[in-house]
């Protein structure tokens, strides 16, 4: 049990939006609350924390045990302080063929993590997570909120060269068979110059 | 609705679901997730089963068969789940084929795949729903070459629960046990798909109901780790009985191996528990196999007790009687004696010559009401009014009103028994909170879950009682009101009530008024059974505690320790005659002339009546008690000393009297009992303490013998003196401090629990058989703590 008196409350100051959250849902359904909450919770502060589970718990009016089962159930919430670039690759079918593994060897090697990790300076977290829903554009690798489709080596490279850098490039996006018809990649702007094997 | 499982046709009551009908029929399909008072979800897709229903044309009429003239099956396209499945008019449900065979045999596959297959290590193995399913329909083979998950095999869920959760195989019982029978949601699914596991984020288990998922669980994972590695299934003793540690006269199994009690488990009594039992009084049986019990009889030589025959040991009190003729002895039995036991004193006493007769604990007004409810009543009831910390007094009492909040009454019992998919219930149904009202001098736990909550301050119970009689109060009024417009209301009466002869008699007034039925919480297991035995002094003068007065000479005390009391053990060892049998040495026994071994609850055979009046079994699991012997082997043995073949000499004697007064026979009583009708008998020469500035309350876990239950020990911490922070800060005292205090008169060792719902200016503590519930005077001044030299390696 994490003693709530010394970890200030998310929504002591956040009233408004608690209000609002809760005013979605009818009295019996007050439950339904618990997604959005957690997920400004977690919009804030990156990850979840225990005493976080236990204050929706106590603004619901439920056990904290059933908010952990839920916000468990999806790999988005995190319980763990995840780094300022969250590196998640999609492992499902079509990006697996389309070499999502390599993708994370690649991305492992290079950033000295393995899955579930983050890194000291709490730069990079990888998580492998099932299908983002873009298996045209396969492999897909998802930076926090932003997808980056079509991942070969030499692409993640670049990526992950600008992330060190501070820098998000913009997402290029290659859409097929869309009725808005094909977005054009962006040319790759390889600015750093690599190391032996790029 | 005609439904036609294989080959049998049944005619089935709609609603019913399709196992129902499935094992109705005589047939079997395996299941996991399914749980009888429990609400199916069709999670473990065991029970799968071809299954058909003809359809109707338009106009209402079937569709017909052209080939045969008979209706047309249509066929699901696929088995079905058939737990889920409510039946239909002219279903077919074929539970044979070859397609039901592979669809079972791939589904037993699948939940093996992760299982660790660690039977012969495994506490379950040979009472284990997976392995026999596994035996009757997998196919004993696995296409599964990988490597299997692996997971925490120890898990401690809290202090007296293990999971192992490899063995895990997802049924969700447990979980929805929480939600559905106690209302305490303290234990969730985490993650998804193949990393799900069962955990909480609570610390431990905090309910009071947890036990129970150890019973449900279809496989090894939810172990009760009191009994962890203690035996295997086959080797136990399984012995049917009653619990005798609350009034609910709740059936458990005690499964014993080697002459020990290894474990308690809850048994079925559709009338009175259900399947459920509650943690006290599974977790509370380690104290029977306690190293110091006594097993022979111990006689006073020399100042100091030694071990010697029975037969020295009753020729010794025989002696003794000689002198003590008539009203100079008295008699005493805990109220947890069985009837037998009652007649058995009863006679002896008769035989004395002494009217000095009395059960204890026992309160200052009947505990048999004139128009009792059943436990069926209260789970059915339209209005519930509950003065009394129920849960801790009569546990089965909470899950009962449980039902109630549900609205679903309890199921009509099938061909195969209580129905395993009750398609009534749901899982996180609405409750009915407003049907229920609690109060109570405290926070209880009864009360998140009711819809009215009154606070009192203790000793005020019958101004309480008045107000609402004649509804001068708001709330008092909105509660009589809703107590007369009710179909079934139930009013539960409890110790605090109990204890005040006039709060008592104004809330039977209540139950007149209202039309209510009353329940009124025995003290003790046989609380009501004594009483109807009339096991109960001559007059008012020959009361228990006026014998520890001074009104006897000489004393035969069974179950109790009255020598906690220093003025009391004063008068005691003053006495001509103290014969004293229990199963631990305690202050009395230091006092006593002659000590006799006493049998624990688990190892007597007689009967019990419960509080609704059902005389129910109590038998015995073959427990090594040494010499030891309930106080009807006591009558016997003085008998033979005294050269009589007195009445009640044996269990058998008792029941032949029993069977002419009552019409009974107890050697005859069906799993559920029989309701006897009874009428109060003349309780009186109690007084009760009216003030004092602490309140003894009724403890679920028994605290006589909590410091010989290492286990619940450990996860209770000890019996507790409960206060606010103002009064801790007051007396300089810490959350966990362990302190030594004089409780009107009692030297009591208590671990500090501070709680901002105590109310403030009353300390709570556990009452004692022989301190029972109600106020009392703690002697603050007296309070010193204990110190523990803590030893830095």
């Amino acid at each position: 049990m994490v003693e709530l008196a010394t970890i200030k409350p998310f929504f002591a100051e956040r009233q408004d939006v608690l209000n609002e959250i809760l005013g979605r849902y009818p009295d019996y359904g007050r439950r339904s609350a618990i997604m959005p909450l957690l997920w400004e919770v977690q919009r804030a502060e990156r990850y979840v924390s225990e005493a976080r589970v236990h204050e929706i718990a106590e603004i619901i009016g439920i056990q904290p045990t059933e908010v952990k089962g839920v916000m468990s159930f999806y790999s988005t919430y995190h319980e763990h302080q995840v780094g300022k670039y969250h590196l998640q690759i999609c492992s499902t079918l079509a990006c697996s063929l389309a070499g999502s593994d390599e993708m994370y060897d690649f991305i492992s090697e290079e950033t000295g993590l393995v899955n579930g990790e983050t890194d000291r300076q709490g730069l990079f977290s990888i998580q492998k997570v099932e299908c983002l829903g873009s298996c045209t554009t396969a492999p897909v690798l998802q930076v926090n909120d932003t997808y980056y489709e079509n991942v070969g080596k030499s692409r993640c490279k670049v990526l992950l060269d600008a992330l060190r850098r501070g820098e998000m490039p913009e997402p290029w996006r290659e859409r097929y068979g869309d009725n808005e018809g094909v977005e054009k990649a962006k040319p790759l702007q390889n600015t750093a110059k690599t190391g032996g094997n790029a | 609705m005609k439904v036609k499982v294989n080959d049998v046709e049944l005619d089935l009551p709609p609603g019913t679901s399709a196992i129902d009908a499935v094992f109705a029929a005589g047939y079997d399909v395996p299941y996991f997730c399914s749980q009888e008072y429990m609400s199916p979800i069709g999670a473990c897709r065991m029970c799968l089963a071809v299954v058909g229903a003809p359809r109707k044309e338009r106009d209402g009429s079937w569709i017909m068969d052209e080939a045969t003239g008979e209706p047309k099956i249509f066929y699901f396209p696929n088995p079905m789940a058939t737990c889920t499945t409510a039946v239909m008019e002219g279903m077919v449900i074929d539970t044979l084929s070859d397609v039901t065979k592979k669809a079972q045999g791939g589904m037993m596959e699948m939940h093996l795949i992760n299982h660790p297959l660690d039977c012969p290590t495994c506490d379950k193995g040979g009472a284990c729903e997976l392995q026999d399913r596994a035996y009757e329909y997998g196919s004993g083979e696995s296409r599964f070459v990988f490597t299997k998950r692996h997971n925490e095999k120890h898990h401690a869920l809290s202090d007296l629960i293990t999971l192992d959760r490899e063995r895990c195989i997802h049924c969700k019982r447990c979980v929805r046990y929480f939600e559905e029978v106690p209302g305490d949601e303290v234990l969730d699914f985490i993650e998804r798909g193949g990393h799900t596991f069962i955990g909480t984020v609570e610390d431990g288990l905090p309910s009071n109901f947890s036990g129970n998922i150890t019973d449900i669980c279809p496989v090894g994972a939810l172990l009760d780790t009191t009994s962890r590695f203690r035996g295997r299934n086959w080797e136990y003793d399984h012995t049917r009985s009653t619990s005798l540690d609350d009034a609910s006269g709740s059936a458990i199994t005690i499964d014993a191996r080697t002459g020990r009690i290894e474990r308690i488990k809850g048994a079925l009594n559709t009338q009175v528990n259900k399947n459920w039992i509650d943690d006290g009084t599974r977790f509370g049986h380690e104290y029977v196999d306690s190293g110091d019990r006594i097993k022979t009889p111990l006689l006073r030589k020399n100042g100091k007790l030694e071990p010697v025959t029975w037969e020295e040991a009753t020729h010794f009190i025989a002696e003794k009687l000689k002198t003590l003729s008539g009203d100079a002895l008295g008699i005493v039995l805990r109220s947890d004696a069985t009837l037998e036991e009652g007649v058995a004193a009863k006679a002896l006493a008769d035989h004395l010559k002494t009217g000095q007769i009395d059960h204890y604990p026992r309160y200052a007004s009947s505990v048999i009401p004139a128009n009792p409810a059943s436990f069926n009543d209260l789970a059915t009831a339209g209005a519930i009014f509950v003065m009394a910390d129920a849960t801790e007094e009569v546990p089965m009492i909470d899950l009962r009103i449980k039902d109630a909040l549900k609205g679903v009454n309890p199921p009509t019992l099938m061909p195969h028994g209580v129905p395993i998919a009750d398609l009534r219930l749901k899982e996180r149904m609405p409750r009915k909170t407003n049907i229920l009202t609690v109060a109570a001098p405290y926070r209880v736990d009864l009360m998140k879950h009711a819809g009215q909550v009154i606070d009192y301050k203790a000793g005020t119970e019958a101004q309480l009682l008045q107000q609402i009689l004649d509804g001068s109060t708001d709330a008092g009024k909105a509660l009589k009101e809703s107590l007369t417009a009710a179909d079934n209301a139930v009013i539960v009466l409890g110790a605090f009530v109990l204890n005040s002869a006039e709060a008592s008699k104004l809330a039977d007034d209540l139950a007149k008024a209202t039309g209510a039925k009353l329940m009124k919480l025995g003290a003790m297991a046989n609380s009501f059974g004594l009483e109807a035995q009339d096991v109960l002094p001559a007059k008012s003068d020959y009361s228990y505690p006026n014998m520890l007065a001074g009104s006897a000479k000489g004393l035969i005390v069974s179950g109790l320790n009255p020598a906690q009391n220093a003025e009391v053990a004063q008068m005691l060892g003053g006495l001509e005659l103290l014969v004293v049998h229990d199963l631990f040495e305690n202050e009395t026994t230091a006092l006593a002339h002659v000590v006799l071994p006493a049998k624990s609850g688990y190892e007597k055979e007689g009967t019990v009546v419960n509080l609704e009046g059902r005389y129910l079994s109590v038998n015995a699991a073959p427990v090594d008690g040494g010499q030891a012997v309930d106080f009807t082997g006591v009558v016997k043995e003085l008998g033979d000393a005294l050269g009589e073949r007195l009445e009640g000499r044996s269990v058998r004697s008792s029941r032949r009297l029993l069977k002419k007064e009552l019409e009974l026979d107890l050697n005859d009583l069906p799993l559920e009992g029989t309701v006897v009708a009874a009428k109060s008998g003349k309780v009186s020469g109690l007084k009760p303490n009216s003030s004092g500035n602490a309140l003894l309350v009724p403890s679920m876990v028994r605290p006589e013998y909590l410091s010989r239950n290492p286990h619940l020990l450990a996860s209770t911490g000890g019996n507790a003196l409960r206060l606010h922070p103002a009064d801790a800060a007051s007396y300089q005292l810490s959350n966990h401090d362990v302190i030594r205090v004089s409780v009107g008169g009692f030297k009591r060792l208590l671990s500090v629990h501070i709680s901002e719902s105590i109310p403030e200016g009353t300390l709570l503590l556990p009452a004692l058989p022989d301190q029972p519930a109600g106020l009392v005077q703690v002697d603050v001044n007296s309070i010193r703590k204990e110190q523990f030299a803590l030893e830095v390696a």
